[in-house]
């Protein structure tokens, strides 16, 4: 069979970029006015690979980059726009698994989550007590 | 595969921890439940902000426990869900059930298979999940046997005290290939031999993300998901290929390849006349796509075969056009084909509507026909 990529599908404008912005637009200004959150799954959209650099160029790229190394790589980044953010996540082979942009303050998976918090603190609780060379009184000495 | 989990006794009976906790201890992190939350929440067609919701219930809910049966299938179900790649988040499902019998992957074999099948069974009577792969021989139960029960003895006893069934693959939920005419074993689907809520997850192979989204779906709100006329979750088969295809732009001009190597095929026209069955197929392909999202069969250059519905082998032909199938009403979507009418949704609508009469025509199984009338 004659593999036929179609060009549309990755170099068509179709305008769909524009509508996402004006999405984020509407978002961002809820949460100037009260704090509401809000986020666009990006994945669900039939965005062309053309629409996804028309967006990304618009938004830019702002003060914070982050990358996670958690069950495959994901990036997150604020745009030129503060409070809009950009989630990528990585799954198998580098392949993004789902991707949204989110305007938030902060995304909840920048946020220490509160179970970790905790199993954290005990972590380092028994590490201070079987470790004397670490423990703060052993090293006064 | 089997449960280790159980670290407890509760009024004699095993009492396991959330996943939360169990998984912290090998180092998963509530963060990673949340990554995997946002990759369920996308997959399921969920809103972002359902990732948390998703994450907090997967975290409080308990390890699944899981019975596969395989029956007259190929393998190419289990194929497709436990695809060879490397650690990510996609396989994180795999920690959140435990996979308690299952013929190709467990070690054990002979009765402490077996064995395995009737302690699972009996430790989490009422709670545990079937899932079936091939369909079922009912015409005789020596075509098929497992350690020496008949395939319709195997599946009864064991769905008999199940949560809930999934059947994975067309042939478990409608019959596929071996019901396929004459159907010489008498092959039914998993819905015509239980009374428990059955979810079917079809496709040849289903996409590997449509099952182990409905098994997150299952675990996060203990319940089930939104299904459609066919017992399918509508997060999945909710949408034809035809209609979320990057190809539809050609169909509504009327551009068509006409055979596999000629210009249209070439520039990526539509497939239509060359035998996609995308106008009357629900599936995900054309958005989750296969292999880590890098193609599906259009993409490649090839029409859909129409693999997630019901008869599909029985359709007529994989490069006829749906318009030489034997429903005449088929024809009008022919017609806007040939006159290259811009009439793409409502042509889609039309061949949907009178999808359940191509089903009958072609000796669909009879949970079809059922729901048909």
């Amino acid at each position: 069979m004659t593999n036929a990529a179609a060009p549309c599908q990755t170099e068509n404008v179709t305008g769909m970029a524009r509508s996402v912005l004006s999405e984020i637009s509407g978002m961002l200004q809820a949460l100037a006015n009260n704090e509401t959150a809000g986020s666009v799954d990006l994945r669900s959209l039939p965005l062309t690979q053309a629409d996804r650099r028309q967006l990304e160029d618009a938004l830019g790229r702002g003060e914070v980059a982050v990358e996670l190394e958690l069950a495959g790589r994901s990036s997150i980044w604020e745009t030129r726009y503060a409070g809009v953010w950009w989630i990528r996540h990585r799954g198998a082979q580098e392949k993004v698994s789902s991707e949204e942009i989110s305007v938030c303050r902060v995304p909840d998976i920048l946020t220490s989550q509160p179970a970790d918090i905790t199993a954290a603190a005990l972590r380092l609780q028994q590490e201070l007590s079987q470790n004397p060379s670490i423990h703060p009184e052993a090293s006064d000495g | 595969m089997a449960d280790n989990n159980r670290n407890s006794q509760l009024h004699g009976k095993p009492v396991s921890r959330t996943l939360g906790e169990a998984l912290a201890e090998r180092g998963v992190s509530r963060r990673s439940f949340l990554k995997f939350a946002s990759y369920t929440a996308s997959i399921l067609a969920l809103p972002p902000t359902a990732a948390t919701a998703i994450a907090e219930g997967l975290a409080t809910a308990r390890r699944q426990s899981v019975i596969w049966l395989s029956f007259q299938e190929c393998t190419g179900c289990t194929e497709s869900i436990t695809r060879a790649s490397s650690p990510s988040i996609e396989d994180l499902i795999f920690d959140f059930i435990s996979l308690d019998y299952h013929h190709t992957l467990q070690n054990a074999a002979g009765d402490a298979a077996e064995h395995a099948r009737m302690q699972a069974m009996e430790e989490n009577k009422g709670e545990y999940l079937v899932v079936v792969d091939g369909s079922i021989p009912a015409g005789n139960n020596g075509y098929s046997t497992i350690a020496g029960m008949s395939n319709v003895e195997m599946f009864e006893e064991t769905a008999e005290h199940a949560k809930a069934v999934i059947a994975v693959g067309t042939c478990a939920a409608f019959g596929g290939i071996p019901a396929a005419r004459p159907n010489p074993t008498g092959a039914v689907p998993v819905s015509e031999l239980t009374d428990k809520p059955v979810i079917n997850i079809s496709g040849c192979p289903p996409i590997p993300e449509a099952m182990t989204g409905t098994i997150a779906y299952l675990l996060s709100f203990a319940g089930i998901p939104e299904l459609d006329h066919l017992g399918r979750p509508q997060a999945f088969f909710g949408e034809a290929i035809h209609d979320r295809c990057y190809r539809r732009p050609f169909y509504e001009k009327g551009m068509f390849a006409k055979s596999f190597d000629d210009q249209g095929a070439r520039q990526g026209w539509c497939l239509y006349e060359v035998g996609c069955k995308g106008p009357v197929t629900y599936n995900a392909c054309a958005t989750l796509k296969w292999n880590q999202g890098v193609s599906f069969p259009i993409q490649s250059g090839h029409g859909c075969l129409g693999c997630s519905e019901p008869g599909f082998w029985d359709f007529g032909g994989f490069y006829k056009p749906l318009a030489t199938g034997k429903d005449d009403t088929l024809k009008y979507a022919a017609g806007a084909a040939v006159a290259g009418a811009a009439i793409g949704a409502a042509s889609a609508v039309s061949v949907r509507s009178k999808r359940k009469k191509l089903l009958e025509a072609n000796a669909a199984p009879q949970a079809i026909k059922e729901e048909a009338e």
